[in-house]
């Protein structure tokens, strides 16, 4: 009888976290707006740091701003600089929405941000006498201290502050709300073209697809100032409360769902991300139970060819073969259940959060795979390293934070989740949906091939 | 007026007196005005000082496990620091188990909510041993203060003293919050202190010699140092010791005992190089091996010092031999294109001379985010008449700077990086570089190879759809005429 076994970590130390701060995910759910600015409420490093990591991730620009804290306000409170940054912002970018993402430093020193907020939209609306639209620009209080919860719980405040303060009950629609998860552009893309195929018309909280891939044509590219194409407008998260549903495609990010659901009865379901087949049947299936739509036979011949590509593959290569995955809770359940369907064992996985569906999903994919499955649960990237030196695999599955130790112990790395810095592309192409995972199938069959057939290459023969 | 205030800036007026145009005629003392607090929400490339502290002077240690004292965010983004590589190599001959430990580690307490509303002490203390147990090869233990932990008032000192004690290695606290000072340069200053109030002095070096030299503010940035270090190896010098890059907790313990120290990185690391020429008498110059003149210039003032001239000159004939040649072909090409310097701190000042004077190219703006008077003072020197100076930039006065000036090329860091490819210019990192090192002889080469790379590269001139372009109905395919990087020869 197969199952799990949760490793907790034992130290107090942690070594090379395998997660990171609210802020960012909060930032990264404003970036998804169209002209939406992030404005950290903290030190000049909330702001750099995030958009160092975001930049290297995507390679593109991450315009975000900070309230600049430092030791004045640290004693006298941050309100001038909120106020100030808020108002700087709203002159020189005209921006449709700012969230106003509070920090660690803002937080202790007990900064009343939603006060503060308030008073400056007054401001804005007094100022607007000369300065036009100003009172038209939504500011959003999100309020993420990184001693609480990690960057995903961050998004998914972020999204849910957006939805709270925007979403205005109307005519009903007949669109479907997306709540991507800290997904990639590629990622998004997928999710509306098999929404496309379905002939339902979706409405994403929220959209970094085009603020994160976005084209070089000086000709069009606004400048002065620069702000990305796409995103979710802000009328579009207005619309949201009148939508036929929520479909929040991970498990931590789905208050924004519920919060719809409670306000304004629309339905919200709560699921994995779609990467892998079931995950994705179970996505068409969720889709059709909102909407009752068709499934067409183009999806199902992109469903059959993954199907084949499996058929074609799998077994010859990848049977048996021992898969260590670390990264984030739902992307890695998703990417422990793919492998399963692809005939390899997800031996281990690592997960740097807390997420209470996490050891009951593993538990799941233990019994759905035969396989005993070693959980490190809020755990660290050290953690990883010492266990697989002690039990070793065939491949990891990660963000580019294992790439030295997969180095070391000579173990191809697939690259998936936040952060990949030493590849590029891997943000442009998805992983969810039927055609996610034929190319994560891809990339893991052509690593295998590469690291355990080419050293015999006869077995490379057909 | 000497000063510019950008059409964006109109309702920053304060901006106005960060942006100067240089004069030959203005007063010496008229500058930008600098080290001063950023304008909320003004989207400027300014960190933070524990990025300071951490990420530029101590990150760059060989052999010294790091403990950010945060929530678990500032300890995540401590580890993704610049490309500081590391050698085994250990001042006493022996090697250090694990290569680039300094790139693959990072630490943390990971406070949580409890931990901030009843202290985080206990946490620290507890972190700190398992960090020595974790890595017991690393030879002492630096932890690191935050905004959390600066404003709960936990005590990293006495944490630290008591566990100096108790474990049997320097355990240190560096109390640079990010929300101390301006910029990440409060950061700097504060780890400069601590290193010479906490370490200087407390051992002596294996041997000396008195050829022995303290290279300060060298944090071997993609392997500068290591070039540097073939250099005065060549010229009979040893280092003694590195403040910080490829260095070792010991060799800063023992930087007293230098007979000569070279500051290299003037705006971070001045401070202990005072510190120690005061109460150790130990002289330091200050050198530029940015560029094939100053490098040569400054191997001489070495090798006048020490007295090995001769050895300096041979250096540079060898160095010369190699690189002359090629980089000739560079100066033709890079020759009147126009560039900008936005560095973090003194490679405004350390490159703008050199490009134009060797490679014949146009600076028309410099820039630092953190620069302080000394260093504008010789920024101001370096850049030519009507060039712009400007502190603390922010991205919307880059925006309006590249659409009315359109430079040929940026050198800047990764935030501006991709928003300037997006107006269609193109941009090199200098912080951390793209493919390094840029120091020294060969260095300088390889900053002039990535710069006609970049500004070379096909697709600048590719940017729009054409429906007609020029010459396409006489010339089916490709002209001859066009200029592709490929089509040069590259002297090799």
């Amino acid at each position: 009888m197969s199952g799990i076994n949760v490793i907790e970590k034992e130290r107090t130390l942690i070594v090379n976290p395998l997660k990171t701060c609210q802020p960012l995910g909060a930032m990264y759910a404003v970036m998804g707006v169209h002209h939406g600015l992030p404005m950290v409420h903290g030190s000049q490093g909330c702001s750099t740091f995030v958009r160092y990591n975001f930049a290297r991730h995507f390679r593109e620009p991450a315009e975000i701003a900070v309230s600049s804290l430092h030791e004045d306000a640290a004693v006298f409170g941050g309100r001038k600089n909120i106020n100030a940054g808020i108002k700087n912002l709203a002159l020189r970018f005209k921006p449709d929405l700012i969230g106003a993402i509070t920090t660690c430093s803002s937080e202790i020193i007990g900064d009343d941000v939603f006060g503060f907020v308030d008073t400056t939209k007054k401001e804005l609306k007094e100022m607007s006498q000369e300065v036009k639209g100003l009172d038209k620009i939504e500011v959003i209080p999100i309020p993420t201290p990184s001693f609480v919860g990690n960057h995903f719980t961050g998004y998914d405040i972020g999204v849910k502050s957006l939805v709270d303060a925007l979403a205005e009950p109307g005519e009903p629609t007949e669109k479907v709300n997306l709540i991507p998860g800290m997904v990639n552009p590629g990622d998004i893309r997928e999710i509306k073209h098999i929404l496309a195929l379905l002939g339902i018309e979706g409405l994403l909280l929220t959209d970094t697809s085009d603020p994160f891939d976005s084209p070089l044509r000086p000709s069009v590219t606004p400048t002065e100032p620069y702000f990305p194409k796409g995103g979710t407008s802000v009328d579009e998260i207005r619309d949201s409360a009148n939508s036929q549903g929520t479909i929040a495609l991970c498990k931590y990010a789905g208050s924004g769902a519920n919060s719809l659901e409670k306000k304004y009865d629309v339905p919200a379901i709560i699921e994995s991300p779609p990467i892998g087949l079931q995950n994705t049947d179970q996505f068409l299936r969720n889709l059709k139970k909102l909407t009752d739509c068709e499934i067409p036979d183009s999806i199902l011949d992109e469903r059959g060819m993954l199907v084949d590509l499996i058929a074609d593959n799998a077994a010859r290569y990848l049977f048996d073969r021992k898969v260590a995955i670390y990264g984030d809770p739902d992307m890695t359940t998703g990417m422990a259940r793919f492998v399963g369907e692809l005939g390899m064992e997800p031996t281990m996985v690592c997960t740097g959060a807390n997420s209470k569906t996490f050891a009951p999903d593993m538990e799941k994919i233990s019994k759905e795979t035969g396989c005993d499955i070693d959980v490190l649960f809020e755990q660290d990237m050290r953690s990883f390293e010492v266990y697989v030196k002690e039990n070793p695999v065939d491949l990891m599955i990660g963000p580019s934070d294992g790439r030295l130790l997969a180095q070391n112990l000579g173990i191809p790395l697939i690259r998936v989740g936040f952060p990949v810095y030493d590849r590029i592309g891997y943000h442009r192409h998805p992983i969810v949906g039927y055609n996610g995972a034929a190319r994560l199938m891809e990339l893991i069959t052509n690593s295998v091939l590469e690291k355990y057939y080419e050293p015999s290459h006869w077995k490379l023969q057909q | 007026m000497p000063y510019k205030l950008f059409d964006v800036d109109e309702d920053i007026p304060e901006r106005k007196k960060h942006t100067y145009v240089k004069h030959c005629s203005d007063p010496e003392d008229c500058m930008p005005s600098c080290n001063t607090k950023t304008v909320p929400g003004s989207m400027s490339e300014r960190g933070c000082a524990f990025a300071g502290a951490k990420g530029v002077i101590t990150g760059a240690l060989k052999d010294v496990v790091h403990v950010v004292h945060s929530p678990v965010g500032c300890t995540y983004y401590a580890g993704g620091t610049k490309r500081y590589p590391t050698s085994p190599d250990m001042p006493d001959g022996s090697k250090f188990p694990i290569e680039n430990f300094n790139l693959k580690y990072v630490c943390g307490t990971d406070l949580m909510e409890s931990d901030v509303v009843f202290g985080g002490m206990k946490k620290l203390r507890q972190s700190l041993i398992d960090a020595a147990q974790e890595f017991p090869e690393a030879t002492a233990i630096y932890s690191y203060a935050t905004c959390t932990t600066g404003l709960i008032g936990d005590d990293m000192d006495a944490v630290a003293k008591e566990l100096t004690a108790e474990l049997g290695k320097d355990v240190v606290a560096f109390n640079a919050p990010g929300f101390a000072g301006p910029s990440q340069s409060k950061g700097h200053h504060i780890a400069n202190h601590t290193i010479f109030d906490r370490l200087v002095g407390t051992q002596e070096p294996p041997s000396t010699t008195p050829y022995d030299i303290g290279l300060i503010g060298e944090y071997n940035i993609d392997g500068d140092l290591w070039i540097l270090e073939s250099y005065f190896k060549e010229m009979g010098l040893r280092i003694l010791s590195r403040f910080s890059g490829d260095s070792t907790h010991n060799e800063i313990c023992f930087m007293h005992r230098a007979k000569l120290n070279l500051v290299r990185c003037q705006r971070s690391a001045t401070y202990i190089a005072d510190l120690i020429k005061e109460k150790y008498d130990v002289p330091y110059i200050n050198v530029d091996f940015f560029s094939t003149e100053y490098c040569a210039e400054n191997l001489r003032t070495i090798g006048k010092y020490f007295g090995r001239e001769k050895e300096a000159e041979k250096v540079i004939g060898d160095r010369m031999a190699k690189v002359a040649p090629e980089l000739e072909i560079y100066k033709e090409k890079l020759q009147g294109k126009k560039v900008y310097i936005f560095s973090g701190g003194p490679k405004s000042w350390h490159l703008a001379t050199p490009l134009e004077k060797e490679l014949g190219m146009d600076v028309t703006a410099v820039a630092s985010q953190f620069e302080h008077e000394d260093g504008y003072v010789k920024m101001k020197k370096r850049v030519k008449e009507g060039a712009l100076i400007v502190d603390d930039p922010n991205s919307m006065e880059l925006e309006e700077m590249i659409s009315k000036d359109r430079p040929d090329l940026i050198l800047a860091g990764i935030k501006e990086k991709y928003m300037a490819h997006k107006l269609g210019v193109p941009t090199i990192m200098i912080h951390s570089y793209e493919n390094g090192p840029y120091i020294g002889f060969e260095g300088f080469l390889n900053l002039a190879k990535d710069m006609y790379s970049y500004i070379y590269n096909p697709i600048w001139s590719m940017l729009e759809f054409e429906e007609n372009p020029a010459g396409s109905e006489e010339d089916e395919g490709l002209t001859e005429s066009l200029e592709t990087p490929n089509q040069v020869e590259m002297g090799k």
